[in-house]
């Protein structure tokens, strides 16, 4: 008897109204032991697009309706799931092997209780035909609650999905996932959506009950560094194809695929030191508040984010700013920019520094109405050039300067791709001739492989034009490489501010050496 | 924004819905130069005829070609469509841009007036409107012209807080764009997809109340001929003479279903 | 309980806004009440007599207090065109009538669209859904006036399964008047039968794509039990909100088809009121429409919480959401 879970030659495709047939996962083969003695944790790593999610969907049984497969099984055990009628399968679906997706938030059905929820997956196994009390199913709910360390299982019995917080939602969607005792846990990018302190507690979860139930998990993330902190095993997708494969340490320090390498390497080497100890931009004891557009209308109470900051950034620094979501920083970060007008204190500027912002998402921050040589003059109008051919002239030049073509003036945003316009959003910011660019989670939204490469041309835009980078980042690693000074921020108060390197040798303040112990768990 | 051919065909709900549109475009420019017969022109010999070569789609009680006033009609409902959309779709764009961008108690206080309105079908509220200002198609444009404004101005003024959250907004505001630029020039480019399915819907609406308001004989007097009133007229000839009110009857259903499968299309289209 | 107390002030000032707005509007306009009901012979002394008897001369406000208080104790006062008639008791003649109209066209979507609608998201994609899309498509494009002469022509004049303009009022004989109403109500209902199809169908493929549904499937839940425990609820939300609209749109509908039908209720009395000008009854129809537009969206405001736990905690008071 088989005692895994094995892909055979799996080959999947798209197929949209009137479009040919796009092929998004191909030839894939891979298994994973099941059971005691054998189970284990596979990681697949990928870049969006790469076949992995849609791998897992196939084995689960939630293709959309426009992908097909074109060949290849699914074996589980001694059943081949692709060759499962609905009925069949939906017997395996919850119960043999289960599968827990990216966003918690939205995974849940907002309008019915946890308990009920959590109960429907019992509901709909009964165990050996037996169908299970209500009774009996309150209590293994209430028990698979506890177990993946929610408090007061009783409460969140009773609560709905928008009481809870993202982490919560997160083991309730786990403590479904589990309470049949599957052979097999499907984890789609389960942590990326969560804060880095609980990412850690989700892996911890999930690694616990990996060792206690014998669960084999397969483990989907873009994020080598989260792999590499719960599995054994990892499998490198590619375009579709399986590139890489093996032991995580193996395969982490000697990476033998291209691709795999640039995953490993992604920091850049050097930094220009900064200019001068002139400071640009110095922020005086600055509180930040909040108001939502409602309250401003009730005049209801602002809420402060940052209490009391002070920082300065230097002529030709770069300076990470460090913490998890709603910590604070961007609410900093728009004030710096004059987004938002509602804080106390003193912002001191040089008179010419035009603080301008590149943000997370390069899918809003450009007008999809207009062409990209329109937003791109659209600055220079601003400072006063008066002359069309002047302006385009400027605007050939900075898109040559970006790395992109001068073809690109009469294109759309939609036709560009993600790391193209966070190019173009780099260089309307060097138009407004800005001393200082506010980069918010600039690569974050981007795959590994192009977040180098815009990296780059940031360090590069920076030595040229000795311009001030304030660099916020959730991610401590790639602060620590491209930063010169790094302040953290802790439930909006800047905790500990300076060198990188010190930073990273000594931290003082609890908060960044919990961060540190997270980032390094199994380094 | 560009449009692709290949994007129109595919899109069927576009493609005929402009095709129905245009054509009762055509024919109402065309009646107002041109008709088979004379409007107006009575013929007692000639009463109630059925269809025929003559004809096409029969003549009336008083002997009119019922073919030449349907086609005269249609421009006095497309007159009558096209202004109250353009009122309604211009102070209603301008009005949601404003408050959408500013805020403030006004666009609270503008915005619940907008509910209530919306909360009630417009030929109600034209009716109303009617009974203030008196019958005429000159009344019912600004009745009906009013009563689209709030409409337009929910959408404009959605779109803009929309796109006040959005990053390309934030950018321009960062890079020193002046409010109004900011509104007229990057951000209602954005809304022009929703305003145009809006407008369809408005053209769509319009055409259902001055049907209704002239079937009420609120609308345009006699002896004009207009669509709604048309079928009032016929009703009193159901039994002898079917025709009279099945063919303006079918032209509202064609002009209607033309708007409503243009703004169907609009709202799948994505460009 | 805060939630339902504030949703009822609103209601209240709304309704008191819209009225006395309407009355202000109806008091400005230049034709003269009392001229109109003397005639162009009487003497300017007769005039001014019968402004005063009718407390024309008094300011709007005060006039509006007036009607105000007797509207609260249900005499809207009395009618310009018929002399002496009440108001009051002109509506409460039709009332029945136009409620059974509009109760009968409310079943009739209700019955009709919601299992169509489900059925066609159910096997969306389907032959099925295919026809039945293109025709709401279609059918929302007919006015309910043009599809009332249809219905007169075919089922009146051809079948004879009715005697247009033979109306029985529901206080004689209620079952030979239900069965006479059931035409005017297919041509409001048939037009909004279409709107809800379409809405629902809409609302429940949009619901369907959300990742909760996804995570339903992957615990085992077959396609029929998404549908019915999962995405039906959900989907159900707007649906609610829509319907309160088509319930304001049976208001309008009803006005013109009673007209074409010959149903004396509440919308010949608007039409024949607007016509001769005659405003305390435009008024008292006007408030009518407004108490039952606003009283529906009052009810489905209170619905809402019921069916939405987001709701309910978003109104019990501040927001105990955890980040």
């Amino acid at each position: 008897m088989k005692r895994a879970f094995a892909v055979e030659h799996l080959s999947i495709a798209f197929q949209d109204k009137n479009e040919p047939l796009q092929t998004v996962v191909s030839d894939v083969s891979f298994s994973i032991g099941l059971g005691k003695g054998k189970s284990e944790i596979v990681g697949v790593v990928g870049e969006s697009g790469s076949g992995k999610s849609m791998t897992a969907l196939a084995a689960m049984g939630l293709l959309k309706d426009n992908a097909r497969v074109l060949q290849g099984a699914i074996w589980l055990e001694e059943q081949n799931l692709l060759s499962l009628n609905a009925k069949e399968l939906s017997r395996v679906q919850g119960s043999e092997m289960s599968m827990i997706f990216q966003e918690p938030m939205t995974s849940l059905n907002p309008l019915m209780r946890i308990g009920e929820q959590v109960g429907e997956s019992l509901f709909l196994h009964p165990g050996h035909g037996a169908k299970l009390s209500k009774k009996e199913i309150r209590r293994q709910v209430l028990k698979a609650l506890e177990e993946v360390g929610l408090e007061n299982a009783e409460r969140v019995y009773r609560q709905f999905p928008h009481e809870l917080s993202g982490g919560q939602r997160q083991r309730v969607m786990i403590a479904q996932a589990m309470i049949n005792q599957p052979k097999l846990l499907i984890a789609d990018e389960p942590t990326t959506a969560l804060d880095v302190m609980v990412q850690e507690q989700i892996l911890e979860l999930l690694r616990r009950l990996h060792r206690e139930k014998g669960v084999s998990i397969l483990f989907i993330s873009h994020d080598l560094a989260v792999i590499e902190k719960i599995c054994s095993r990892v499998l490198v997708m590619y375009q579709g194809q399986i590139v890489e494969e093996g032991a995580v340490s193996q395969v982490l320090h000697h990476p033998k695929h291209e691709y795999t390498r640039t995953l490993v390497e992604r920091f850049p080497r050097f930094i220009a030191p900064p200019r001068s100890k002139q400071n640009v931009l110095t922020l005086r004891d600055v509180s930040v508040f909040y108001r939502e557009r409602k309250a401003e209308r009730s005049g209801a109470q602002r809420r402060e984010i940052v209490h009391h900051a002070n920082l300065e950034i230097r002529e030709g620094e770069i300076l990470g700013l460090v913490g998890e979501s709603g910590s604070g920083k961007s609410t900093l970060a728009k004030a710096i920019v004059g987004l938002n007008p509602q804080y106390e204190g003193e912002i001191l500027m040089q008179p010419d520094l035009q603080p301008q912002m590149v943000f997370q998402d390069p899918f809003g921050s450009l007008n999809p109405a207009h062409t990209i040589g329109w937003i791109l003059s659209e600055p220079l109008r601003i400072i006063g050039i008066k002359s069309a051919k002047e302006r385009k002239e400027r605007v050939l030049q900075m898109l040559e300067n970006m790395g992109l073509s001068k073809d690109f003036y009469n294109r759309y945003a939609r036709e560009l791709s993600g790391g193209q316009r966070q190019r173009v959003s780099i260089g309307a910011a060097l138009l407004r001739d800005s001393k200082l660019l506010v980069a918010d989670e600039p690569v974050s939204a981007l795959d590994v492989t192009v977040q180098s490469q815009i990296l780059q041309l940031l360090l590069e835009v920076h030595r040229q034009n000795g311009l001030s980078i304030l660099f916020i980042s959730h991610d401590l690693n790639l602060v620590r490489h491209i930063c010169h000074r790094v302040a953290v921020m802790y439930q909006g108060e800047i905790v500990e501010i300076g060198d990188a390197q010190e930073i990273y040798r000594s931290p003082k303040h609890p908060y960044t050496r919990r961060l540190l112990q997270v980032e390094n768990m199994n380094l | 924004m560009r449009v692709k051919r290949s994007d129109i065909v595919q899109n069927k709900y576009l493609l005929i819905g402009g095709i129905l549109t245009g054509l009762f475009i055509l024919v109402a420019l065309l009646g107002q130069i041109w008709t088979p017969y004379s409007v107006t022109q009575m013929d007692p010999l000639s009463t109630n005829l059925a269809p025929c070569l003559a004809h096409p789609m029969g003549t009336d009680n008083f002997g009119r070609d019922v073919l030449s006033r349907v086609m005269n009609g249609c421009g006095t409902t497309l007159w009558v469509a096209l202004a109250t959309v353009l009122i309604g779709g211009i102070v209603g764009t301008v009005i949601g841009a404003l408050t959408g961008y500013f805020g403030g108690w006004l666009d609270t206080v503008l915005m619940r007036i907008c509910d209530i309105i919306l909360s009630f079908p417009s030929v109600l509220l034209a009716l109303l409107f009617i009974s203030l200002l008196g019958t005429g198609t000159d009344n019912m444009i600004l009745a009906l012209g009013i009563l689209f404004i709030p409409s337009f101005a929910r959408i404009v003024r959605g779109e803009v807080m929309r796109c006040l959250e959005l990053d390309f907004v934030r950018s321009a505001k960062v890079m020193g764009v002046r409010p109004l630029r900011l509104i007229f020039v990057h951000i209602l480019p954005n809304t022009l997809v929703s305003l145009l399915t809006t407008a369809a819907i408005a053209f769509n609406n319009a055409v259902l109340a001055e049907a209704s308001m002239s079937y009420l004989g609120l609308g345009l007097q006699p002896p004009l001929p207009s669509l709604g009133r048309m079928l009032s007229e016929a009703q009193g000839y159901l039994l002898t003479a079917p025709w009279y009110a099945i063919a303006p009857g079918v032209v509202i259903v064609l002009i209607i279903l033309g708007f409503s499968m243009l703004s169907e299309g609009l709202r799948n289209w994505r460009p | 309980m805060q939630y339902i107390v504030k949703k009822i002030i609103t209601l209240i000032i709304t309704l008191l806004l819209i009225t006395l707005l309407t009355f202000t509007a109806f008091a400005v306009i230049p034709s003269d009440a009392a001229q109109a009901r003397l005639g162009t012979e009487a003497t300017p002394q007769q005039v001014e007599a019968l402004r005063e008897e009718m407390g024309l001369n008094d300011p709007v406000l005060q006039r509006y207090g007036n009607w105000l208080t007797g509207a609260l104790q249900g005499d809207f006062g009395q009618s310009y065109q018929y002399d002496g008639v009440q108001v009051s008791d002109m509506l409460a003649e039709r009332l029945p009538t136009t409620a059974l109209l509009a109760g009968l066209s409310f079943l009739l979507i209700l019955v009709i669209s919601l299992p169509l609608g489900i059925l066609c998201a159910r096997f969306r994609g389907s032959f099925l859904d295919g026809l039945i899309t293109q025709l709401t498509q279609i059918t929302m494009a007919i006015p309910s006036f043009f599809l009332g002469i249809l219905l007169t022509y075919i089922f009146g004049l051809v079948l004879r399964l009715f005697q247009p303009g033979a109306f029985v009022a529901p206080t004689e004989n209620l079952g030979q008047s239900l069965y006479y109403l059931l035409f005017p109500a297919l041509a409001v209902a048939i037009p909004k039968i279409a709107m809800v199809v379409k809405f629902l169908r809409g609302a429940i493929l949009g619901e369907i794509q959300l990742d909760y549904v996804r995570t339903a499937r992957s615990k085992g839940n077959r396609e029929g039990r998404v549908l019915y425990v999962h995405v039906l609820r959900n989907a159900f939300l707007p649906v609610l909100t829509f319907l309160a609209l088509i319930i304001a749109d049976i208001m309008a509908g009803s006005i013109v088809v009673e007209q074409v039908f010959s149903v004396p209720g509440i919308g010949r009395l608007l039409i024949t009121a607007i016509s001769g000008r005659d405003y305390p009854v435009v008024q008292a129809v006007v408030t009518y429409i407004t108490v039952i537009v606003l009283g529906v969206n009052f009810l489905v405001d209170m619905l809402y919480p019921l069916i939405d736990p987001r709701m309910r905690s978003a109104y019990a008071g501040p927001s105990r959401r955890q980040l």
